[in-house]
């Protein structure tokens, strides 16, 4: 009983056991699967999710929502390939990401903070003008063929160890030891378990929603770097509804969008699970348009797990106290 | 007090609908002309089915939300579209397609009571299994050359108004209004929006109203499916996208709150004919109708914050 609750109840190690059953179930299916080059590349197609979704899942924790972190990573793009097109400085290329994101983060927590607006309705809105905003930016073509200047900040390996690991692993620490060591993080989950209760003992609740928020921001912004280091173009639809796979990748990880919990390392699995899953299954031969239908029944089969447990485990407890 | 705010949010709706119609009126002289009235009902119908299945499902509270609206009417317009192809008469492909909306919206509807979980994650999950299906099973590519005869409601008129607005959109909004302000179950849609509680406690049957609104609101969207194949002859795996969104924003915007209880549909419809209005216009004045998404989400973000100015002022 005691390892099975070790293992299912904490959602990072039910997750990192369902990626390596995966892991195995394509290997045996494909001798393409299981290689350091597959592998490599499952990594570097998840880096801006990864970094997204972490910003996400400190959102959620708050009981808050994005949906206009899209929007916001091709504003971020578009300025990382004007600075690449301008022959600024490698910092400079470097920063404007990350500068543009954490403002444009900082806007979307006034709207909510001071503008008292639902998180879901002024990012809502946001994503529209974001959208019009990029089109605006572009004026109407596309940014491409950037000289591959950035290639190294995506491509090197250190010891082996691909850079973009690095950067997720360097991501994901700090947002772990912010959420379970330092007073913001319990400042950020209590705001989302009962503001109202943290606003009367004390916490700050406009600062705590205004970290979250900038700091989605600040990692949006890198993500679209590492984009523009990678394809080497932005487009009009460049982010797209990357806000729905983050906010997937986060409920899978064990995070609840009621808020008042995150699940850091469970939102890393979690986006880890739905890659593998998305590659595994175009190697084995279905249609990558199946990619979609992959995602929504994961989810949803997820979900209903966690239901029927949580009532299993409500009616054990039951019977045990009678 | 909450009744005037209503007003306000009405009327300032409809002044920014006649105020957009003015200034195309004025910068596209073809605008204000018959021909023009009939494209924009003609465009309008497929958000306005839509959103008008959201507000339901939004006024039922719960953190009701549909964001698999979209999938729902590319899947049911495939469904009709393939049953049309294997021979099945027009009625009974139709009545098949709404039945499968219906179940789609039910699928919805029994995760979301059965097991209580949140609205939005579920239809998030089912957005990506919907849509996924229709851009799966099709391989992407449209199902076209639907026989002619089935254009008739989605491409005919009936003095200049499309024949799908005088059949469709018009009497369900019409009856819909009826049930939400005249009977029971209206006023239980609402009671259970506003205060799920009390509703639980005086015996209202909660988890059945919002199943039914969910159903609603997948029947909704596959007649929406319905009115594209027969307006296009043809079944696009990619018909819907977008239209979760806009459907939301349309139903925000029109005044109903997120959180339940509170709106109706007569603000939804302004809303969707606005925005389809603004849709219209701008595309006769050759800017991209990008900028529809643009101004619709900063009337969405205005809106809700004069909402809390005028409420803010009429508190002191």
């Amino acid at each position: 009983m005691n390892w099975r609750r070790w293992l299912f109840g904490r959602r990072e190690l039910t997750l990192a056991l369902a990626c390596v059953v995966v892991t195995l179930i394509f290997h045996f299916l494909s001798p393409y699967f299981l290689t350091a080059e597959n592998l490599t590349t499952i990594l570097r197609n998840s880096v801006e999710l990864l970094l997204i979704s972490l910003g996400i899942t400190f959102i959620l924790a708050t009981a808050g929502i994005d949906i206009a972190v899209g929007g916001a990573l091709g504003i971020c793009a578009i300025f990382v390939g004007w600075s690449i097109q301008g022959g600024w400085p490698f910092g400079v290329v470097l920063l404007i990401g990350p500068l543009i994101g954490t403002g444009l983060g900082l806007i979307s927590a006034t709207l909510i903070v001071q503008g008292k607006i639902p998180p879901i309705i002024a990012t809502l809105g946001l994503f529209g003008v974001y959208r019009a905003a990029i089109f605006l930016l572009l004026g109407g073509s596309w940014i491409s063929g950037l000289p591959d200047t950035l290639g190294a900040a995506v491509n090197t390996t250190i010891a082996g160890i691909p850079i973009t690991a690095i950067y997720v692993v360097v991501f994901y620490a700090a947002g772990w030891l912010i959420i379970r060591w330092l007073p913001l993080g319990v400042a950020i989950r209590a705001t989302g378990g009962n503001e109202r209760a943290a606003r009367l003992s004390g916490v700050g609740i406009a600062r705590t929603k205004f970290f979250v928020y900038g700091f989605t921001g600040l990692l949006v912004g890198f993500a679209a770097f590492l984009y523009v280091a990678r394809y080497r173009n932005v487009e009009t639809s460049t982010g797209g509804l990357v806000a729905l796979d983050a906010i997937i990748a986060s409920v899978l990880g064990g995070t609840s969008v009621l808020g008042g919990k995150a699940n850091i390392l469970g939102a890393m699995f979690g986006v880890l699970l739905v890659r593998l899953l998305q590659n595994g299954f175009v190697l084995i031969g279905v249609p990558s348009l199946w990619e979609q239908v992959i995602t929504g029944v994961l989810l949803i089969g997820v979900l209903i797990l966690d239901a029927l447990a949580e009532r299993s485990a409500n009616d054990a407890q039951v019977v045990a106290t009678q | 007090m909450i009744a005037a705010i209503k007003q306000i949010r009405f009327s300032g709706l409809l002044a920014l609908w006649f105020i957009a119609l003015v200034v195309f009126a004025l910068r596209a002289p073809a605008f204000f002309t018959v021909a023009n009235f009939t494209s924009v009902l003609q465009f309008s119908t497929l958000l306005a089915l839509v959103t008008l299945g959201q507000t339901l499902v939004i006024l039922s509270g719960g953190g009701g939300i549909d964001l698999s609206v979209g999938g729902i009417v590319s899947l049911s317009g495939l469904v009709i579209a393939s049953l049309l192809k294997a021979g099945m008469p027009g009625f009974a492909a139709t009545l098949a397609g709404v039945v499968f909306g219906g179940v789609l919206g039910g699928i919805n509807g029994s995760i979301i009571t059965r097991l209580r979980l949140l609205p939005l994650i579920v239809t998030l999950g089912t957005y990506y299994a919907y849509n996924g299906l229709a851009l799966a099973l099709t391989g992407g590519a449209p199902i076209s050359g639907l026989p002619a005869s089935f254009g008739l409601l989605g491409q005919s008129e009936i003095l200049t108004i499309p024949l799908h607005t005088v059949v469709l959109v018009a009497p369900i909004f019409l009856l819909l209004l009826f049930t939400l302000n005249q009977t029971p179950l209206g006023r239980w849609i609402y009671a259970v929006g506003s205060n799920e509680k009390t509703a639980r406690l005086v015996g209202l049957p909660v988890d059945r109203i919002r199943l039914g609104v969910y159903i609603s609101s997948g029947v909704l969207g596959a007649l929406a499916g319905l009115v594209a194949d027969s307006w296009l002859l043809s079944a696009r795996p990619n018909i819907g996208d977008n239209l979760e969104l806009l459907s939301l924003t349309a139903a925000l915007l029109g005044g109903t709150s997120i959180f339940g209880g509170s709106g109706g549909i007569s603000g939804s419809l302004v809303a969707v004919l606005f925005f389809t209005s603004l849709q219209v216009g701008l595309q006769m004045l050759n800017i991209n109708s990008i900028w529809q998404l643009g101004l619709v989400g900063l009337f969405l973000i205005g809106s809700v914050l004069l909402d809390r100015l005028i409420r803010t002022a009429q508190t002191k």
